[in-house]
């Protein structure tokens, strides 16, 4: 009796100490929030799912390994992503909730310039470290003076002349460029810096503007064919719009070149434009032939179907510049991270863009704009090969 | 800018676009005109349409020919359902309509978020081929879409006109008691124009997809589009869609191309609007009593 009595109490017992075990072990492995904000739908979608996936990948391969240490503890990576459907509204309720919320201390996000400005107003007097690609000035070159947002991915003002010159290089006989932009801070943005990039090179530029949303640009097109250019630059339109514009100026007898100047990715362009988008040239980011980009595109297509957007990669190499300016600050306080992403400049060998190298403050007052090589990629028969690699 | 190539390609635009204006519009003059109902989920409708003719045509590889009409019936089959739950507490209640299928109209966009989320696909076309006559450009996909839409208005006509079922669906549509007591089964007469309705909003939001863009929300510019038609064109005629559609596909080919976009919208809703005003019941359509 006595014996029974023993052993139901020490089982009782070890079943409490495994219990209390658990409980303190998930409790020393807290959870860290990484916050998203990305168009997971509309024409942006592609470069948003390459945004959100490429982070993810990052803080997957983190926790696999046991989490991100800090300061005596273990952080278990939770990321929380928001649709904001390219545009500033939603960025910025995207963002209040991250903030003031979830409690995010950093946003990978949004891609575009609408969402960048519509956000940075919430996470910047927040001190919210801030990743972003949009192509807008302001991004940097703010009332904030860009304390805590960074630019992982060229942005016009750093791409725009390098390709120009390129162009008048490959195409000596082109005189005349035409623009077709999103009429929001996209659009308004890059448009001008890439028309005065061009007209410093002797060309003429014309321009014309549509409302987000829009899908049919056949009459925007014939106006364009009407002022005879001879290069039709799709500047940072979406894929989706950009494909569609590929699509419709050469079903509406167009035959000049088509370049896009600016956008990460092209797959769903070709998927949209099939044969159409033969010929086309394009900027990207990177190029899945590139060693440093295999491992990386292993590890997508083992977790996500489908094409990948260049974006993924890029967010990828942010997130990794992140996470190791954590590691180097050793402390979750943004202020001390964002000096150590700072000094990660010439000290850090990022997985896709290798060396760090941050650049801006002539442009925008603040080095936090990082600067890489890109390519030029030619679509034949619905592959894109590369054609030019620039370094700016 | 007003060369002849520059107008004659408008020209040639604007019949590909009144094609596609049509053909959204015709499903949603129909129900209207026979069961007096604002049909408000008309575009998550055609929106199926797309996503059915993706799988069919974009996925599972079969022959354009088959997949086109085989994905609107599928949806137009699907929808009897709700035709039996929904749709038919609203015949002849055009208010009560506008609301209840208002809701339909998220419910199923948002359903679609869920089942296939909101990524952008495209659907490929049936044909990538140009057909070039001089320096004028005719795609041949949206030459089938026209050709299409012509025979789809002809059968309309004649079907509304000349045959058994739809002059008795013309007799609903006038009084349906009256129609009823002269032997008119209205409930079967219903499904069957809702039936149709659907199969072309399906259709033609294949089309749509083909041509532009397929998510959940692709519906939501093809509902616009059908509004505009048939308030120009009148509710419930179906000349009026013809003269509606080609109304609206030539002005925003020309005032898109002449005047930019932005003048082109503000034109066409300016039209509607004062339409609305001035002859509300459209132009060929029937002034209510």
């Amino acid at each position: 009796m006595r014996k029974r009595k023993f052993g139901t109490i020490a089982t009782r017992a070890l079943c409490a100490g495994a219990i209390c075990a658990v409980a303190l072990s998930a409790h020393a492995q807290e959870v860290m929030k990484i916050g998203v904000i990305a168009s997971l739908s509309g024409g942006g979608t592609a470069w948003g799912l390459g945004l959100e996936r490429g982070v993810q990948i990052a803080a997957d391969q983190i926790n696999e390994q046991g989490g991100l240490k800090l300061a005596g503890k273990t952080y278990k990576l939770q990321v929380v992503p928001y649709d904001d459907q390219y545009n500033a509204a939603q960025a910025k309720t995207a963002a209040d909730r991250l903030v003031n919320r979830d409690d995010v201390k950093v946003i990978f996000g949004p891609v575009g310039s609408p969402g960048a400005m519509g956000s940075l107003p919430v996470t910047q007097p927040a001190k919210v470290i801030q990743f972003v690609d949009g192509y807008a000035p302001a991004i940097l070159k703010n009332e904030w003076k860009g304390a805590y947002v960074f630019r992982i991915n060229n942005s016009t003002l750093e791409f725009s002349e390098p390709i120009v010159d390129w162009l008048k290089k490959t195409y000596p006989n082109a005189k005349k460029v035409g623009m077709i932009a999103p009429n929001d801070a996209t659009g308004q943005a890059g448009v001008p810096i890439l028309a005065t990039a061009y007209k410093n090179k002797g060309f003429d530029v014309w321009t014309e503007h549509y409302e987000r949303g829009t899908k049919e640009f056949t009459p925007l097109v014939l106006r364009m064919m009407a002022q005879n250019v001879d290069v039709f630059d799709l500047n940072a339109n979406a894929p989706g719009e950009a494909g569609l514009l590929v699509k419709q100026a050469r079903q509406v007898g167009y035959k000049g070149l088509i370049v896009q100047s600016g956008g990460a990715g092209i797959d769903e362009l070709i998927a949209i434009a099939g044969p159409l988008a033969n010929n086309m040239m394009k900027y990207d980011v990177i190029d899945e032939s590139l060693p440093r980009v295999q491992p990386f595109v292993a590890l997508y297509h083992k977790k996500y179907n489908g094409v990948m957007n260049g974006l993924a990669p890029v967010y990828y190499n942010a997130a990794n510049i992140y996470f190791e300016a954590m590691r180097r600050a050793d402390s979750t306080d943004s202020t001390k991270i964002r000096d150590q992403i700072e000094k990660l400049g010439g000290n850090y060998d990022a997985p896709i863009f290798g060396k760090v190298v941050w650049t801006g403050e002539k442009n925008y007052g603040v080095n936090h704009q990082l600067l890489h090589t890109f390519v030029i990629k030619e679509v034949q028969n619905g592959k894109a090969t590369v054609k030019a690699v620039i370094t700016p | 800018m007003f060369s002849f190539s520059v107008l004659a390609q408008v020209f040639v635009d604007g019949i590909g676009l009144s094609a596609i204006y049509i053909l959204i519009a015709l499903g949603f003059t129909l129900l209207f005109g026979i069961m007096r109902v604002v049909n408000f989920a008309h575009g998550a409708f055609a929106m199926l349409g797309g996503y059915a003719l993706y799988f069919l045509y974009g996925n599972a590889g079969l022959p354009y020919l088959v997949a086109a009409p085989l994905a609107a019936l599928i949806v137009a089959t699907a929808a009897l359902v709700l035709e039996r739950l929904v749709y038919r507490f609203f015949y002849q209640k055009m208010f009560q309509s506008m609301i209840g299928l208002l809701g339909l109209d998220m419910a199923i966009m948002y359903l679609a978020v869920i089942a296939w989320n909101a990524e952008e696909r495209s659907v490929p076309p049936g044909t990538d081929a140009l057909m070039h006559v001089g320096t004028l450009v005719f795609p041949e996909q949206k030459l089938i879409i026209a050709g299409i839409a012509a025979v789809a208005l002809l059968a309309f006509f004649l079907f509304t006109h000349y045959s058994r079922y739809g002059l008795a669906m013309r007799a609903a549509s006038q009084d349906v008691d009256i129609a009823e007591a002269q032997g008119v089964n209205s409930t079967s007469i219903y499904r069957l124009a809702f039936f149709i309705a659907i199969f072309m909003a399906a259709l033609a939001g294949g089309f749509y997809a083909q041509t532009y863009a397929l998510s959940p929300f692709a519906g939501e510019p093809q509902l616009m589009i059908a509004f505009v038609v048939v308030i120009l064109g009148g509710m419930g005629s179906i000349p009026g869609v013809a003269l509606g559609g080609l109304l609206l596909g030539f002005a925003n080919s020309f005032l898109g191309t002449f005047y930019g976009s932005a003048t082109s919208i503000f034109v066409s809703f300016g039209a509607v609007i004062l339409l609305l005003i001035v002859r509300p019941w459209g132009l060929l359509g029937t002034r209510e009593a």
